[in-house]
């Protein structure tokens, strides 16, 4: 134990001054997920995969609400989305002073059909 | 599960779950020790042993994603891969982790306040030992010669692993053990990183879970732990049963327990290594 004792007495810390220095997260690690809004097709297969229930889904109404304190980083839904809306971050998550609720709507899900009532009403003005 | 289809893995997935599992149990043993210290209330070694785990997590970090929770591991395969740079720094780090625990070690085998805690202190005699159902470095300080990667799963039939075996049953000899199973892991993970192969990382399983029976058995840190599953052909499994090591090890606190004096109770249960929140699955 002595050699230990010596070297710790007159080397540097051990630790570091957070927050002075931080120190960077590596590649991929597993920090938060988040949702981009203009790729979500609204499919439910990640609210269908999450094994915490984190994310629920509502397709009529064209919402998706988040629990980012149920999430367990476990990026299943990141590997199973269809249409890549799902991002990991590598950097960790601030702490919150209340429990968070996301709420999403999908901005490609509402072009959609806002195009496909366009086409009903060009279709009921040439039939009517 | 991969026995469920069955599916073979291929082989470079074996050797890098091998040194996962490794990685795991280097730090579930730096773990174990320091609280071994803090049992006594010996909390600078407490706080030296963390220290070098926190190098050992800082690593998992880096292959896996997180500190303590892998998450890596799919049916099928593995989800990530260790790159070549990833793996020069595992093998520039590992010898320098070896080296200071070495050190740390020699103090808990040497010094003369951990003897007289832990020597004679909890005795679990070999026949005990078997008949209560102990695994893992509990059975192995009692002179019993078994272990779960002796089966040869994963990379282990490759890699040169022998048990380590003590023949009293005491607090010192687990402490022995597991001091010494450590500085074997740090060697176990050097020579898997040295013969990784290389080659696909998860192989594809089709449909759904047949009608079959599956179990294994494999070696946490704390003992061997037993899986068993069985599918149905539908999506979901029928039945699947965990039996963690610490369940198994909880038997023998009734031989060591009675006699022992007041303060020597922490030492004997931190002993068997408890991780309750397994235990009550």
């Amino acid at each position: 134990m002595l050699p230990t004792i010596l070297k710790n007495l007159f080397t540097g810390y051990a630790t570091r001054l957070y927050p002075v220095q931080v120190r960077e997260p590596f590649d991929k690690a597993r920090g938060h997920v988040v949702f981009h809004d203009d790729k979500c097709i609204m499919c439910g297969a990640c609210a269908l995969r999450c094994p915490s229930v984190a994310i629920t889904v509502e397709k009529k109404q064209n919402k998706l609400t988040f629990y980012p304190l149920r999430c367990i980083v476990c990026e299943v839904c990141v590997h199973v989305c269809p249409s890549d809306a799902i991002e990991l971050i590598y950097k960790w998550r601030p702490s919150y002073y209340e429990k968070p609720e996301e709420v999403h709507k999908s901005t490609r899900v509402d072009l959609l059909r806002e195009s496909v009532e366009e086409v009903k009403k060009e279709e009921t003005e040439k039939s009517g | 599960m991969e026995r469920l289809w069955p599916v073979e893995l291929p082989p470079r997935t074996k050797y890098l779950r091998t040194i996962w599992a490794e990685m795991a149990r280097t730090h579930s043993h730096l773990l174990w020790l320091g609280l071994l210290a803090d049992a006594f209330g010996f909390e600078s070694m407490f706080l030296q042993f963390w220290r070098i785990r926190e190098r050992v997590l800082d690593l998992i970090e880096m292959t896996c994603g997180h500190r303590v929770i892998p998450s890596v591991n799919v049916v099928g395969g593995v989800r990530r891969d260790i790159s070549t740079e990833q793996k020069k720094v595992l093998v520039d780090a590992l010898p320098v982790i070896r080296k200071e625990s070495e050190n740390l070690i020699k103090v808990v085998t040497n010094d003369y306040t951990v003897k007289s805690r832990t020597v004679g202190v909890g005795v679990v005699t070999k026949e005990q030992a078997i008949a209560l159902g102990c695994v893992g470095p509990v059975l192995r300080a009692s002179g019993v010669r078994e272990d779960a990667r002796l089966t040869k799963y994963h990379a282990y039939g490759d890699l040169n692993f022998e048990p380590i075996v003590q023949p009293a049953g005491d607090c010192y000899s687990r402490a022995l053990v597991r001091a010494r199973e450590l500085l074997q892991s740090i060697d176990l993970q050097l020579e898997a990183l040295d013969k990784l192969p290389e080659g696909e990382i998860a192989v594809k399983t089709k449909g759904n879970p047949p009608a079959n029976e599956a179990v294994m058995r494999t070696e946490a840190p704390r003992g061997e732990l037993f899986y068993y599953a069985k599918g149905n052909g539908t999506r979901n499994l029928e039945r699947m049963k965990i039996r963690t090591p610490t369940y198994a090890n909880l038997p023998s606190l009734l031989v060591m327990l009675p006699g022992c004096q007041l303060a020597d109770v922490p030492v004997i249960v931190l002993s068997i290594d408890p991780c309750i929140c397994c235990m009550e699955r």
